[in-house]
């Protein structure tokens, strides 16, 4: 028996595919290549928005089975919903913060 | 990898603690079933857990361990006999054997059952909140 199925489900590559540049981008990249052309960010940034969604659509799949009577697992749907919101938070969170520093660099004086 | 972290393992408690509910439920609901399908009284049920390793993937941290439910195994203990000559489950002389159900263990364990519910349910909404509160840092 399985009792986190449906959290697995978000185990599987779209997530290694996000998580694991994350780290990455803040912390080691940042130093060696500065001048190296950031073409990985657009895709790690679709990666993002991807993880937010195949998480929001598992949630969505657990409630749907809870409200099908396939499930009795409701706190799994509820923890799945829970999940996917705090990933969107996150991921509103990056997009405020890009929009951000881009506006701080529109103020910047030529 | 989980942004809530530990949620797996509260998933796999609050799982394990629903199924000890239900037993529990079953015990409360035949505490005067004197057939059962192979024509005996009814025999208390009892669940017992085990630890579960979870495996972590992506994302390190440490190899949590979860909780599942290892077995649900009846109880041997032999039911109270009453002396009910009316009713149709009764022997030969005139006795009827109950079901081992002591209500007051079941409501102890229901009691019990519940209480650990809402704590993993806690852990559940602490989670949430520390991740949400970290998505705050700098603001």
């Amino acid at each position: 028996m399985n009792p986190i199925g449906s959290i697995n489900v978000l185990q599987g590559s779209p997530l290694q595919r996000t998580d694991a540049p994350l780290p990455k981008i803040g912390l080691p990249q940042a130093t060696p290549n500065i001048s190296a052309p950031s073409e990985g960010f657009g895709t790690m940034l679709d990666g993002l928005v991807g993880t937010v969604e195949s998480k929001q659509a598992a949630a969505q799949a657990a409630t749907r089975r809870v409200l099908l009577g396939d499930s009795d697992q409701l706190h799994q749907s509820v923890i799945a919903m829970q999940e996917a919101s705090v990933a969107f938070t996150m991921m509103v969170e990056v997009r405020n913060k890009l929009v951000e520093s881009y506006q701080e660099l529109m103020r910047m004086q030529v | 990898m989980n942004l809530i972290s530990g949620i797996d393992v509260t998933a796999g408690a609050l799982n394990a603690h629903k199924t000890r509910l239900d037993v529990v439920a079953q015990n409360i609901a035949n505490a005067q079933t004197t057939r059962g399908p192979n024509g005996t009284a009814y025999q208390r049920q009892i669940v017992s857990f085990e630890s579960e390793l979870l495996r972590r993937s992506v994302g390190g941290g440490l190899p949590l361990q979860s909780v599942r439910v290892a077995a649900i195994s009846t109880d041997r203990t032999p039911g109270q006999q009453v002396h009910n000559p009316q009713h149709p489950d009764a022997g030969p002389d005139g006795t009827v054997t109950m079901p081992n159900v002591n209500l007051s263990y079941e409501m102890v364990d229901l009691i019990t059952a519940s209480r650990a519910y809402e704590a993993n349910l806690s852990v559940v909404k602490n989670a949430r909140e520390m991740a949400l509160k970290s998505l705050q840092i700098g603001k």
